[in-house]
């Protein structure tokens, strides 16, 4: 592994995305609309975990999009069995995993799809929807009970 | 200026002839142009190549031409393309054909009353003696290196030897007998 | 660097294809995606075989259609070599789309256009319908008008859109037949001369740069892409000076000099033919005869580099005379030529603002003579005397049947 100095810049989520913006005149934008994704020397940061990457402006990871979203998922990791499904599934990369082992969500750039509660195979559900003004704590406090077999 | 005019079928070589006596008239110095007109016409088509000459750099791109010499390379072609189109009064014309110059005269009114600016050379039996096949275009090379004084035979040889290196040396061999043949049997 | 080193004489003749082919040996290209079409054939080929022998270090890569040609370049571009190919009518058509996303990501592509004319009716020989077709697509075009051209503007070519204040495609364009396949003489530069006139590739942007990631393709919508496009216009209209100064350093190496509009015989010309390709020469022909013979004081201007078009050059060339046929070798589609439209508007800005009338000519290869130029220099010259057009303000020239025109001179 290349000696390199970890630092920790944890740009996720700096700026909001919406549409009006910081806009640039035809004289500020770049070249070809080429957009680079890290600042400085991006080499060997292969083995660099996301939040100790230096993202640029450009790059989607330093922006947010949480004002998008109205309902957002809420992660019960007692519940969790760590299957990676949600990982798999989510459309906006918003499900944090390291090591195979769920952390959490990045509400960034999670928009409340539900993709995650709906693939989520656990019973009751490791991931549900909530209001996005719902406490956290306050939601995993009315987290549903197993559910038993329905008797045909 | 001196423009040439060939008159040949697609497969017959003109195109190669006109490019290959462009090649060797550089050599002098001198600047040229050799095209032709095809494209998507097949084998046996009836095809027209053209040259220019000159001391100076050629402008005209234009097909059209007064020739100073019409070099038919296929015996059919002088009955049924119009070979005199666009001629004048000192045009040349060389032509392939088994006929004497006389018999060929008989057979195309257009030549009639241009009896000593034709000259006959039969190159497919030429190319089909040296060559092994019909291939008139060197032959043809050879009849206008004669009738037109440009150069001295042995002059032409040495370059159309360059000009055709990528071939093996029996074939260029066979081309060399075959303009020299044509030089001294054209009539 | 190649393995085999190719022999070359002073003086060489080639063909406009050949020609090319050359260029695109001494300046080493790294990759040439291509899908061969007629006439320009010759140069892919011709290409592939200097990879296979030795003569290139490069790759060619074969796709399946003209579509997937330039989107291999782009890509190979993209990545950080020096790309070409070079295609005509159909195929062109084909890239149209492509060509588009190379200059709006200014990849400086070098694409070998063979003028050829656009079927229906199908149709191998030269008109400028293909050409046309890309003249809002944002790359450089440049106008060879004969072999020799087509191979010193295709060395340019690379040397302009390589520029990093430039970093655009240039499409460098020559008649299909009349020059693709007319052998003339050819005085080529020395490999060492012609890669070093080029230079090295420089890339910008590569993808192949790991230690700088970067999107290419990027979308932009209503509130960023009139920005981005407004960019690339600045940046094709700032090439000018650029090409300017290639052709200068050009001239230093070869003698040979070439200008964004090529003017012929107008020191004092009273009346002129605008255009382009193996025509200009011919009329230069033509203007030479009519003074010698006719007195008729006639000059020819070439529009050699006609995008970014070089509007106050051709008002310099031309607000002196009195009458200006310009010829446009493409079907016009139910409007004026294309050239017309512009030469004109150049031309409306201008004190005298002289008469203009429209040749449509050529057309799938039509010979255009010597005899031909001259016709247009005459009625030009009827304008001139008679003050206002005395003809219908666009005619076909050198077509069979009844004479066809459109519109005439609003006089009152």
């Amino acid at each position: 592994m290349q000696d390199i100095k970890l630092k920790a810049t944890e740009k996720r989520g700096l700026h909001e995305l919406e549409a009006g913006k910081d806009l640039l005149g035809w004289d500020e934008v770049t070249q070809g609309s080429i957009l680079p994704s890290f600042e400085g020397d991006a080499s060997n940061i292969a083995h660099l975990k996301q939040e100790e990457r230096d993202y640029s402006h450009y790059n989607s990871y330093t922006a947010t999009v949480a004002s998008w979203r109205v309902v957002k998922p809420v992660f019960n990791m007692d519940v969790c069995i760590d299957c990676q499904n949600c990982w798999v599934w989510c459309p906006d990369t918003s499900i944090i995993s390291r090591d195979k082992q769920m952390l959490g969500i990045d509400y960034d750039h999670c928009k409340g799809c539900e993709v995650c509660v709906e693939v989520c195979p656990t019973n009751p559900k490791s991931l549900l929807m909530f209001n996005e003004h719902e406490d956290i704590e306050n939601a995993l406090s009315q987290w549903p009970e197993k559910k038993k077999k329905e008797k045909k | 200026m001196t423009e040439i005019r060939w008159h040949s079928r697609a497969g017959q070589g003109a195109v190669s002839g006109a490019k290959g006596l462009g090649d060797v008239v550089a050599t002098t110095g001198k600047e040229v142009q050799a095209f032709a007109l095809y494209g998507s016409a097949k084998r046996g088509a009836a095809l027209r190549a053209y040259n220019r000459i000159a001391d100076e750099q050629i402008f005209n791109h234009a097909k059209f031409m007064y020739p100073d010499y019409v070099l038919v390379i296929d015996p059919a072609l002088a009955m049924t393309d119009d070979i005199t189109m666009n001629d004048k009064e000192t045009t040349k014309y060389i032509i392939t054909t088994h006929l004497s110059k006389e018999e060929l005269i008989k057979e195309i009114p257009a030549l009639q009353g241009k009896e000593d600016r034709v000259y006959v050379v039969d190159c497919i039996q030429i190319s089909l003696d040296t060559i092994k096949r019909s291939m008139p275009n060197s032959p043809m090379l050879g009849a206008f290196v004669k009738v037109s004084g440009m150069f001295e035979l042995d002059y032409f040889l040495e370059n159309m030897k360059r000009v055709l290196k990528k071939f093996p040396q029996k074939i260029i061999d066979a081309n060399m007998e075959a303009i020299t043949r044509a030089y001294n049997e054209v009539k | 660097m190649p393995k085999e080193i190719f022999e070359l004489q002073d003086r060489e003749v080639w063909d406009g294809n050949y020609a090319a082919s050359q260029a695109m040996r001494q300046a080493q290209v790294d990759v040439m995606a291509a899908y061969p079409i007629t006439p320009s054939t010759p140069i892919v080929e011709n290409y592939g075989n200097y990879v296979a022998n030795g003569y290139i270090d490069g790759e060619f890569v074969m796709v399946e259609s003209e579509h997937a040609a330039m989107s291999a370049c782009v890509g190979a571009s993209a990545s950080g070599g020096r790309v070409a190919t070079a295609t005509s009518s159909q195929g062109f058509a084909l890239m149209a789309e492509v060509l588009y996303q190379a200059s709006g990501m200014r990849l400086p592509i070098v694409l070998n256009v063979v003028n050829r004319a656009l079927a229906s009716p199908l149709n191998v020989r030269g008109d400028h319908a293909d050409m046309y077709l890309g003249r809002d697509s944002g790359w450089i075009q440049l106008g060879a008008f004969n072999a020799q051209e087509a191979y010193d503007l295709a060395l340019c070519a690379f040397k302009i859109g390589e520029d990093h204040s430039v970093r655009l495609p240039v499409m460098v364009h020559q008649d299909g037949f009349i020059t693709s396949h007319t052998a003339q003489n050819v005085y080529p530069l020395s490999d060492e001369e012609a890669y070093k006139f080029v230079g090295d590739f420089k890339p910008v942007d590569d993808m192949l740069d790991f230690s700088r990631p970067v999107t290419y393709g990027a979308q932009t919508e209503e509130d960023w892409h009139f920005e981005h496009k407004a960019k690339q216009h600045k940046a094709l209209m700032d090439s000018r000076p650029v090409i300017d100064k290639v052709f200068e350093e050009f001239e230093k190496i070869s003698g040979r000099k070439y200008n964004r509009v090529e003017s012929y015989m107008m020191e004092d010309a009273e009346v002129a033919l605008v255009g382009l390709g193996t025509t200009v020469e011919t009329a230069r022909v033509a203007a030479k005869q009519l003074r010698d013979e006719e007195g008729i004081k006639a000059g020819v201007v070439a529009i050699r580099n006609f995008r970014p078009f070089p509007f106050d050059l051709v008002r310099d060339a031309l607000e002196n005379v009195k009458s200006v046929g310009v010829t446009d070798r493409s079907s016009p589609g139910g409007a004026m030529g294309f050239f017309f439209n512009e030469v004109s508007a150049a031309l409306y800005t201008t004190p005298k603002r002289p008469l203009v009338t429209n040749y449509i000519y050529g057309l799938g290869g039509r010979d255009f003579s010597i005899e031909d130029a001259k016709n247009i220099f005459r009625e030009q010259k009827a304008n001139a005397d008679a003050g206002y057009i005395t003809t219908d303000i666009q005619q076909f020239s050198g077509l069979r049947g009844p004479k066809l025109g459109f519109f005439q001179t609003k006089r009152s």
